[in-house]
């Protein structure tokens, strides 16, 4: 018998994680706010001239996905701040006192939570726009486009890394509103900051967040200069697994 | 007995004693735990006794790992907190009434807990029956009195079926018919050989509860004793208490006259 490990904490997690309203609340919020910007997107378009092309329609019916970032990135930081916030952490460091099994198996949970939501919604934001343009003389994108497919995937993927960096940033700061606006801040102020490069700005900005997403993730293909949808997803992965290893170092060395 | 220090500290332990070897902690200039050294046997209540801001709190979260200590160690039968393989089995701690989200259920926060430590499902629906709460499990525990969170607080301890059980404050807020059942649940912990540390500022509450007490005052160990042997010599166990705290005592009102 070697004692509990990763499985039960991570059933730990999950049972913590649907046990409250606030997760059901951002998924369903994350879901509809996608579908509606498709949506009214789709709308939009249906009497623009000239007619709207496939990769108009898709990117655009994609771009819920910057609000979505920040609900799906908010609910990885209520994993962790809303244990602190509650005294639920002490609790939970009780019963598993390795506190980096405990930041691994949040991480995990929300981070499938947060895909799984993040592919409802990706599609959920594409079905809107497609079933807002029937009828009309725009051309319908289809799942089995590889373009489309790899878009909507893509984007579900980059929505789970958000989560992730919530949760790494949530375990630094410990504190639901100070976390959520400094992931706000992550998401923002350097897409703004890439202006201040001018000529070079396409090489920073390849490497900021909200720019990929827009630019190159959620496309039917990137703008020059950007990187392919699947290595921004990389990248967005990588900050993730950064975010969540300070956590961890924090987590591990603080009193609780 | 048998000694932990040989043992393997990846084993479980059949070892029930907490050890407390020269704990301290320090935060910022201030020694809130100071050199503590202390071992709370199995089979008895062991009260731990102090004045507000004594250390009491900041001991049991060093025990748990919740804190770190500047100096010494907390031994679970010879094992750190940290390396133990099953803690909550090993392990009930209530530490404060307030340590659950209050948008989650009773019983949610209790399953999740088991899950954490392998615990069946009927073992959560057992200690909601002990405590009194199967009726009210699937409310949110933010709509709980402050008795309910109590009660609630000691179903978690309960949850693993431990050997040691270490409960900070219990009888606050609750009802005299609540300060009874605490009581005489301790009392049959503590008989079916069970370790159980209790902390207190109330005396009259420990005079009734414990048989051991752990006394300290400023972070510091004060006595270690019987209940019986500190009221000898004095009226009463509040009369003894008070002059052997009366030089540590942080925050004191004179009289209005």
């Amino acid at each position: 018998m070697s004692g509990y490990g990763f499985r039960h904490v991570a059933r730990m997690e999950w049972i913590k994680l649907r046990s409250v309203r606030s997760t059901w609340w951002l998924a369903a919020v994350t879901v509809l706010a996608m579908a509606a910007t498709g949506a009214g997107v789709g709308i939009g378009y249906r009497s623009h001239t000239p007619v709207a092309t496939v990769a108009q329609i898709l990117n655009n019916s994609l771009s819920g996905a910057i609000l979505a970032q920040l609900l799906l990135g908010a609910l990885g930081v209520l994993t962790v701040t809303g244990e602190y916030g509650t005294g639920q952490i002490r609790s939970t460091l009780a019963a598993v006192p390795r506190r980096r099994t405990v930041l691994a198996a949040k991480a995990a949970v929300a981070g499938g939570a947060a895909l799984a939501v993040g592919l409802a919604a990706s599609f959920a934001g594409y079905l809107g726009g497609q079933l807002a343009i029937r009828g009309t003389a725009i051309p319908a994108a289809s799942l089995g486009d590889p373009d489309v497919l790899r878009a909507v995937l893509l984007t579900g993927g980059y929505l789970a890394a958000t989560a992730l960096i919530g949760v790494g940033v949530g375990a630094v700061l410990r504190h639901s509103g100070a976390a959520i606006g400094f992931l706000f801040a992550l998401v923002f102020v350097p897409s703004f900051a890439v202006g201040l490069f001018g000529e070079s700005g396409i090489a920073v900005g390849r490497f900021v967040p909200l720019l990929m997403l827009l630019n190159s993730v959620a496309v039917t293909s990137p703008t020059p200069g950007l990187f392919a949808g699947w290595v921004s997803v990389l990248l967005m992965g990588g900050y993730a697994v950064a975010a969540v290893v300070c956590g961890g170092v924090v987590l591990h060395r603080r009193d609780s | 007995m048998v000694s932990a220090f040989w043992r393997p500290t990846a084993l479980p332990s059949v070892d029930d004693m907490i050890e407390l070897r020269e704990l301290t902690k320090r935060y910022g200039g201030r020694v809130a735990v100071d050199g503590l050294t202390v071992r709370v046997r199995p089979g008895v209540v062991t009260g731990f006794l102090g004045p507000n801001g004594s250390g009491k709190s900041t001991t049991m979260r060093m025990i748990l790992g919740l804190d770190a200590p500047d100096h010494g160690e907390a031994l679970i039968g010879g094992v750190r907190y940290a390396d133990l393989t099953w803690p909550l089995r090993t392990v009930g701690a209530l530490l404060d009434a307030g340590a659950f989200h209050p948008g989650r259920s009773g019983r949610a926060h209790l399953t999740a807990l088991a899950a954490s430590n392998d615990i069946p499902g009927s073992r959560v629906e057992r200690v909601l029956r002990v405590v009194g709460l199967s009726d009210v499990a699937a409310r949110r525990t933010g709509t709980y009195s402050l008795g309910m969170r109590q009660r609630l607080g000691v179903a978690v301890a309960l949850l693993g079926d431990p050997g040691v059980l270490m409960l900070d404050e219990p009888v606050n807020g609750l009802d005299p018919e609540g300060i009874r059942w605490i009581r005489d649940l301790l009392r049959g912990l503590a008989a079916e050989g069970r370790t159980v540390f209790v902390s207190s500022h109330l005396i009259a509450e420990m005079a009734q509860t414990a048989d051991r007490l752990v006394v300290v005052g400023q972070g510091r160990l004060l006595a270690e004793t019987t209940v019986t042997a500190l009221t000898a010599g004095h009226d009463d166990l509040e009369d003894a208490f008070l002059r052997l705290t009366s030089q540590t005592t942080d925050y004191r009102g004179t009289d209005v006259s």
